[in-house]
C-alpha cells in the first residue's frame, strides 16, 4: 500500500518537474530576450545627434507600492504607455522601468549599487544614502549635462532647490521640488466646544483649559473613554506642541543644537524640557491618549477619532480629509460631530511656530557607471515641460478631467483613478503639483480630498504652513548624523515616552537620565560635529 | 588497493548521490563566502568587496564599544533561553495531547487549525496584539476591568512584556511545531501500546514509557539545532511585539543589526555581527552535539 | 487502536485545553476574514471583530478580477511545486549516504554542511553570484540558492537513523544496491517525514519573499507574498503620501488587504490536510517486516 502511494507521488513529481522545467525555460528565455536592447546602446553620451538616431534604452527606477489597480503593474500602465508615445517618439529613447518596493527602497538600492546593476535613474528620500554614495565616488556629476540637456528642468526646479543637490561642491543629485511645505495641522471638535460655549483656543494655555473642560464636563458623554487630546508616538502628534515651547535662540544655536536624525530633533534647544513637562502634565491628568506609546501607525488614533472619542489632535496637514478618511467616517458614525481645523499652539513671541519641510523632495541620482546620463537628464527635462507633466499628473482633458477656474477637476471614475494611481511616483522631479500660485496649489491639493470638506481642508493646509520654520542645514550632511541617526531617533522617542509617562515627581530625573543616555549614544558626537561645521561655515 | 576497490564497488553509489548536494553547497554557500571579508574592510559600494580597503578588526572594535550591542546580545540570550524553557516543550506537549485524542475527525481538524497562526504574518499579528493587550484599551484589560482587576501593562512593562512575548510566540509556533513530532509519533509501533494496555498501564505511564521515548530522537535533534540558534533571533517577533517602553528587553541582535547596519547601508557592521553570531552558534552546536553523544549516544554530526 | 477504554477525566481535560487553544488560533483568522468582508467605515472605527459589518464581497471581486494577482498565484504555485520537488530530491540523496557510518569522509561532509548553517557571505555576494549565473529575473533564482536546508537535512538524517537497522542489513545481504534499498525500503517507511519536510519546504517558499525582493524585478514574476507584503506594509498610507508631498492619494482599503491575505494564504493551508493521510496512516513497523 505504501509503495503504491510512493509510486503515485513519484509519478506526479516527475510530471511536475517536466512541466515546470518547460515553463521555466519559456519564462527565462522570455526575460533574456529583453537584454540585447540595452547592450547596443553604449555610445549614447557622445552627442545628442547620435542619441536621436540610435534607439537607446534608459532604465528608470519606479516605486512599487503594491497598489497597482487590477491588471496593471508599475512597469506597464497608462502612464508608461504615454511615456512611450510621447517621450520615446520624440527622442528615440526607450524607457524601461525597474520597480523597487517602496518599503525596501534603500535596501534594494544598496544591492543594485553594490552589484553595478543600478538603473540609469535612481532616487531615494534618504539624503544620507546619497551622501554615502557621493563619498564613495559612485555618482555622476551632473552640472554639465543639466546645462546641456536640462533647460526646462532647471527652470522648473529653480536654483534654490537645485542647490540642495550639491554635495562636496558637485551637482551629484537632482532634488525634486516640493510644492507644499506645510507639515502639521490640528483639528478640534467644534460641536464639543459649542456645547460648552467655549471659543476656539488660541494659545497653548487655552488649549490646556479646553482639554481640561473636555475632560471634566465630558461634552461627548463618554465617561472613562473620553480622550481630550488624541496623541500618538509620531512627530505629527508631539512636534506641534513641542515647537510652541522652544525659545527662538541665536543662529548659532539653531545650527548647533538641532540634530537631523530622521526628523529634526530639538532635544537640546532651550524650552524642550518644558514642552515635555507640559505633555507629562497632560498625561498625568488623563488628558491624552493613554496608550499613545503603542500607537506606532496611528491606527488607534483613527479609531478613536472616528468613534467620536477624541476632542482634539494634530496630524500631517490634511490627513483627515481624504476620501473615506477620518472626517468622512466620523460623520457617518456620529452625524452631529464636527471637526474644525485650528492652529492654536503659540510660542513666546506669539507665533504659531512649527516645523516645515525643506523645498526639497526626493533625491534623483545617476550612478557613475551609467552610460546614459545625458538621456537620463533628457527624460527628466521632458517631464519638466508643462504639457507632459500635466498629462502625467492629470491624464487627458475630457477623458480624465475638465478645466474649471484654471484647475483640472478630476473625474471620479475608475478609468481616471487607474490611470493616475502612481502619478506622484512617475513625476519624480516634483513632489506635489505647482500651479503657479499658493491659492491654486492649495485648491489643487483640496481637489484630492473628500468633496464636502474641500474648502475647509484649505484652512487646514494654510494652518500647516503658518509660521513654518524650514530646517537649517549645512552645505553637506554630517557623518555623525548618518551614523547615529536611526539609533538617536529611537533614543529620542524613548525619552519622550518615558518622560511623558513618568510620575510628576520623577519627571526631572527621568528626563535628565534620558538626555544623558542620548548624548552618550552619539548625541555628543553630533553636537561636536555641528559646532565644528558651524565654525567652518562662519570662517 | 584491493580493499579500496571493494569499498568503492560497494559505496560509489553513495558518493554519486552526495555529489549533487555537495556541489550545491560549494556553489551557493561556499563561493559567496568571500563576503565575510566585508567584516574586515571599509566596504565601498562601488569598489566592491574585493577592492575595498582592509581595516583589520576596526569594525569589531567599533561594535564592542557600543553599549547597545551588549544589551542586544544579553537580550537575545535571555529571550532564547526563555523560549527554550517554555516554547520548546510546548509543541511536544501539544503533540502528546493531540496523540491522546481518540476522536479521529477532531484530531485531524485540530491539527489543521492549530497551525493557522503560523500563516499570519507578523505585521498583522502586531496589529492584533495591540488591540488585545494594550494597557488601557486592550481587550484583555477591558475584561479584567469588568471583573474588577487593575489593568496589566502587558506591552509597556518590561517584565509583563516578557510574558506577552512568550505567550504570543507559543501561540504562533506551537501548533506548527507539532507537525514534526506527529511525524515522529507515527513511527511508534502500535503493538507497544496494545501490550501496555494488556499490562494495565495507565495513560500517563504509556505517555512516559512509550510516547516520549518514541519522540526522543526528534526532540534531541531539534534541541541540538536549537542550541546552535541561541545567539540568532528572528527579527519580526521582537520588533513587532516590542515598543519603545520595553526597549531595554526587546532590543536584540537582529534589530540592532537592522538599525546600525542594514538600514544605513553599513554592511561592515552587519557582516561583523553575523560573524560573531556564527562563531558562537557553531561552538554551541558542536558542544551540544558532544554532550548529547556522551549522554544519550545520539548526535547530529 | 485501543478505543475500548472509556473516556476518563484526562480526556475531558485534554479536550478542554485543546478546545481553548483551537479557539485562540481561530479567532485572529476570523478577524481577518471579517475585515475582508466589511466595508471601510466600521473597519476604520475598529468595530469589526470576528463578524463582518456591512457585509460585502467587493474586496474579493477585486482580487479575483485582478489578472496580475491571479497570474501571481499561478506563478507561486508553480514555483512552490518546483522548489519543493527539487529540494526533497536533493535532501533525500544527501541524507541517505550521510546515515552510513562506514562511509569514508562522512564526518567531513557533515561538517561541511553544518558550517553553512552559520557562515554565509551575506546578501551582496549572494546577489552577485545569482547575477553571474544569469539567474536574475528567472524562476531559478528563487529555487537554486536554497535547494538544501541543512536543518531539514539533519532532521531527515535523524529520522533515517531511527529506522530499525535490521531491515536494511537483510536487504544488503540479499545483494540490493544502496539505491535500491533507499527506494524500496527506506523511502516507503519514511512517508511521514517526507510529507513533513515537503510541507516545510513548500511553506517556506510560499511565504518567503526576501529573496524575491532582490532577485526579481519583472512584475510578471512577483510571487504572491511580495505583492502581499507591499500591500500590508502599507507603503501607500495617507501619512506616507503626505510626508512625501505627493497629492494623488490612492490608498488601499483594509478590506482589500485582508482579502488579498486570504487569497494568498488559503492555497497553502490546504496542503497540510492533504498531506495528513501520510501521518494518520503512519506505518506500523511490525507489519512491514513480513
Amino acid at each position: 500500500m505504501k509503495k503504491k502511494a510512493l509510486k503515485k507521488l513519484s509519478v506526479s513529481v516527475i510530471s511536475v518537474i517536466a512541466a515546470v522545467s518547460l515553463i521555466a525555460g519559456c519564462s527565462s528565455s522570455g526575460s533574456s530576450s529583453k537584454q540585447p536592447v540595452q547592450s547596443d546602446a553604449g555610445a549614447g553620451t557622445t552627442t545628442p545627434a547620435t542619441a536621436k538616431k540610435d534607439p537607446v534604452t534608459i532604465k528608470v527606477e519606479v516605486f512599487d507600492r503594491g497598489n497597482s489597480p487590477a491588471g496593471m503593474t508599475v512597469t506597464n500602465n497608462e502612464q508608461t504607455k504615454f511615456v512611450k508615445e510621447n517621450f520615446t517618439a520624440q527622442t528615440n529613447i526607450n524607457v524601461e522601468y525597474i520597480p523597487v518596493p517602496r518599503s525596501q527602497e534603500v535596501e534594494k538600492l544598496n544591492i543594485l549599487m553594490a552589484s553595478g546593476d543600478a538603473p540609469d535613474i535612481v532616487f531615494t528620500y534618504d539624503m544620507n544614502t546619497v551622501y554615502k554614495y557621493v563619498q564613495q565616488g559612485g555618482l555622476t556629476e551632473l552640472s554639465e549635462v543639466i546645462d546641456k540637456y536640462g533647460p526646462d528642468l532647471k527652470a522648473f526646479l529653480g536654483k534654490e532647490t537645485l542647490d540642495t543637490g550639491i554635495f562636496d561642491k558637485g551637482q551629484y543629485a537632482i532634488p525634486a521640488k516640493r510644492v507644499y511645505l506645510g507639515k502639521y495641522s490640528s483639528m478640534i471638535r467644534q460641536d464639543w466646544l459649542d456645547k460648552l460655549s467655549l471659543p476656539l483656543p488660541k494659545t497653548t494655555d487655552e488649549v490646556y483649559n479646553v482639554l481640561k473642560a473636555f475632560k471634566e464636563k465630558d461634552p461627548g458623554g463618554l465617561g472613562a473613554k473620553n480622550i481630550p487630546l488624541g496623541f500618538t508616538l509620531t512627530p505629527a502628534s508631539y512636534e506641534p506642541i513641542i515647537w510652541s515651547f522652544l525659545k527662538q535662540g541665536t543662529e548659532e544655536e539653531q545650527y548647533t543644537l538641532t540634530q537631523q536624525v530622521s526628523h529634526e530633533n530639538m532635544l537640546l534647544m532651550p524650552g524642550h524640557k518644558e514642552a515635555v513637562q507640559f505633555l507629562n502634565k497632560l498625561y498625568n491628568e488623563g488628558l491624552m491618549s493613554p496608550d499613545f506609546s503603542l500607537d506606532k501607525d496611528r491606527k488607534k488614533l483613527s479609531q478613536d477619532i472616528t468613534n467620536g472619542k477624541v476632542g482634539m489632535y494634530s496630524e500631517d496637514a490634511g490627513n483627515s480629509y481624504f476620501n473615506d478618511g477620518d472626517i468622512d467616517v466620523l460623520a457617518k458614525n456620529i452625524a452631529s460631530a464636527k471637526l474644525t481645523p485650528i492652529d492654536p499652539y503659540t510660542n513666546e513671541e506669539g507665533k504659531h511656530a512649527k516645523p516645515a519641510y525643506a523645498s526639497t523632495g526626493i533625491y534623483i541620482i545617476v550612478p557613475k557607471n551609467s552610460k546614459h546620463a545625458a538621456e537620463a537628464v533628457q527624460y527628466l527635462n521632458w517631464m519638466a515641460q508643462k504639457d507632459p507633466m500635466f498629462t502625467l499628473r492629470f491624464g487627458v482633458e475630457g477623458q480624465n478631467y475638465t478645466m474649471v477656474d484654471g484647475l483640472p477637476q478630476l473625474k471620479d471614475d475608475e478609468a481616471t483613478k487607474n490611470r493616475l494611481y502612481n502619478a506622484g511616483d512617475m513625476i519624480m522631479i516634483s513632489n506635489g503639483t505647482d500651479f503657479g500660485s499658493l491659492d491654486k496649489n492649495l485648491a489643487g491639493m483640496a481637489l484630492t480630498y473628500s468633496k464636502p470638506y474641500r474648502d475647509e481642508s484649505k484652512v487646514a493646509l494654510m494652518n500647516g504652513m503658518q509660521d513654518g520654520i524650514k530646517p537649517v542645514r549645512f552645505d553637506h550632511p554630517l557623518a555623525s548624523e548618518a551614523k547615529y541617526g536611526k539609533s538617536l531617533s529611537d533614543k529620542y522617542e524613548e525619552i519622550l515616552v518615558k518622560a511623558i509617562m513618568a510620575k510628576t515627581g520623577d519627571f526631572n530625573k527621568v528626563y535628565d537620565d534620558g538626555v544623558k543616555d542620548y548624548m552618550a549614544s552619539g548625541g555628543q558626537e553630533v553636537l561636536k560635529e555641528r559646532q565644528e561645521a558651524y565654525q567652518a561655515m562662519k570662517n | 588497493m584491493g580493499a579500496l576497490q571493494r569499498y568503492m564497488m560497494r559505496y560509489w553509489q553513495l558518493y554519486a548521490m552526495l555529489a549533487c548536494p555537495i556541489a550545491f553547497f560549494i556553489v551557493f554557500k561556499y563561493i559567496p563566502m568571500y563576503g565575510v571579508t566585508i567584516a574586515f574592510k571599509d566596504f565601498n559600494f562601488f569598489q566592491g568587496i574585493m577592492k575595498s580597503k582592509w581595516v583589520g578588526l576596526e569594525t569589531f572594535r567599533e561594535i564592542f564599544r557600543m553599549k547597545d550591542f551588549y544589551t542586544s546580545v544579553r537580550n537575545t540570550f535571555m529571550l532564547n533561553f526563555l523560549d527554550l524553557i517554555f516554547s520548546f516543550p510546548a509543541p511536544i506537549i501539544l503533540a502528546i495531547m493531540l496523540n491522546e485524542v481518540r476522536v479521529v475527525w477532531f484530531k485531524k481538524i485540530s491539527q489543521t487549525i492549530l497551525y493557522l497562526p503560523h500563516f499570519i504574518s507578523w505585521i498583522i499579528i502586531g496589529g492584533i496584539v495591540y488591540q488585545v493587550f494594550a494597557t488601557h484599551s486592550g481587550l484583555v484589560n477591558e475584561v479584567l476591568r469588568i471583573v474588577g482587576i487593575h489593568a496589566i501593562p502587558f506591552l509597556s512593562d518590561k517584565h509583563y512584556w516578557l510574558f506577552t512575548y512568550l505567550v504570543i510566540g507559543i501561540w504562533q509556533s506551537a501548533g506548527w511545531g507539532t507537525i514534526i513530532y506527529l511525524a515522529a509519533l507515527t513511527g511508534i509501533n502500535k503493538e507497544l501500546y496494545e501490550a501496555a494496555e494488556v499490562d494495565g498501564a495507565s495513560r500517563l505511564k504509556k505517555i512516559r514509557y512509550i510516547t516520549l521515548p518514541g519522540m526522543k530522537p526528534t526532540i534531541i535533534t531539534l534541541l541540538i539545532l536549537k542550541m546552535g540558534e541561541m545567539v540568532h533571533i528572528g527579527f519580526d517577533r521582537p520588533f513587532v511585539i516590542g515598543n519603545i517602553m520595553v526597549r531595554e528587553y526587546s532590543e536584540v541582535i537582529s534589530t540592532f543589526v537592522y538599525r546600525m547596519g542594514l538600514q544605513s547601508g553599513n554592511y561592515s557592521i552587519a557582516t561583523a555581527v553575523g560573524l560573531f553570531q556564527a562563531v558562537i552558534g557553531l561552538f554551541f552546536v558542536i558542544a551540544a552535539n558532544y554532550i548529547s553523544k556522551k549522554t544519550t549516544d545520539q548526535g547530529i554530526i | 487502536m485501543g478505543t475500548r477504554t472509556k473516556y476518563g477525566l484526562l480526556d475531558v481535560i485534554n479536550l478542554a485545553i485543546l478546545f481553548v487553544f483551537l479557539l485562540l488560533c481561530l479567532i485572529p483568522f476570523f478577524h481577518i476574514i471579517a475585515i475582508s468582508l466589511s466595508s471601510n467605515a466600521p473597519i476604520m472605527s475598529g468595530k469589526v471583530t470576528i463578524f463582518p459589518m456591512e457585509l460585502n464581497f467587493d474586496a474579493y471581486t477585486t482580487v479575483i478580477h485582478d489578472s496580475t494577482m491571479v497570474r501571481s498565484l499561478g506563478f507561486t504555485v508553480l514555483l512552490t511545486l518546483l522548489y519543493t520537488v527539487l529540494c526533497m530530491i536533493m535532501t533525500i540523496i544527501a541524507a541517505y549516504p550521510l546515515t552510513k557510518t562506514r562511509l569514508k569522509g562522512r564526518k567531513f561532509f557533515m561538517y561541511l554542511i553544518v558550517f553553512t548553517m552559520f557562515f554565509g557571505g551575506g546578501i551582496i555576494p549572494d546577489y552577485i553570484l545569482v547575477k553571474e549565473l544569469h539567474l536574475l529575473d528567472s524562476i531559478w533564482s528563487l529555487v537554486l540558492p536554497s535547494l538544501v536546508n541543512p536543518f531539514y537535512l539533519i532532521i531527515m538524517i535523524s529520522f533515517f537513523n531511527s529506522l530499525p537497522a535490521g531491515l536494511e542489513e537483510s536487504a544488503e545481504i540479499d545483494g540490493s544496491t544502496f539505491v535500491g534499498i533507499l527506494w524500496r525500503i527506506i523511502l516507503p517507511l519514511s512517508m511521514p517525514i517526507l510529507a513533513t519536510l515537503s510541507l516545510f519546504y513548500a511553506v517556506n517558499r510560499w511565504n518567503g519573499f526576501s529573496d524575491t525582493l532582490y532577485y526579481i524585478t519583472n512584475p510578471d514574476l512577483y510571487p504572491l507574498q511580495l505583492k502581499l507584503y507591499q500591500l500590508i506594509i502599507n507603503s501607500s498610507s495617507p501619512e506616507l503620501q503626505l510626508q512625501e508631498g505627493a497629492n494623488v492619494a490612492q490608498v488601499m482599503p483594509e478590506s482589500l488587504k485582508a482579502a488579498s491575505i486570504m487569497f494568498a494564504t488559503i492555497p497553502i493551508l490546504v496542503v497540510y490536510p492533504w498531506l495528513q493521510r501520510y501521518f494518520v496512516s503512519g506505518i506500523m513497523l511490525g507489519s512491514v517486516k513480513g
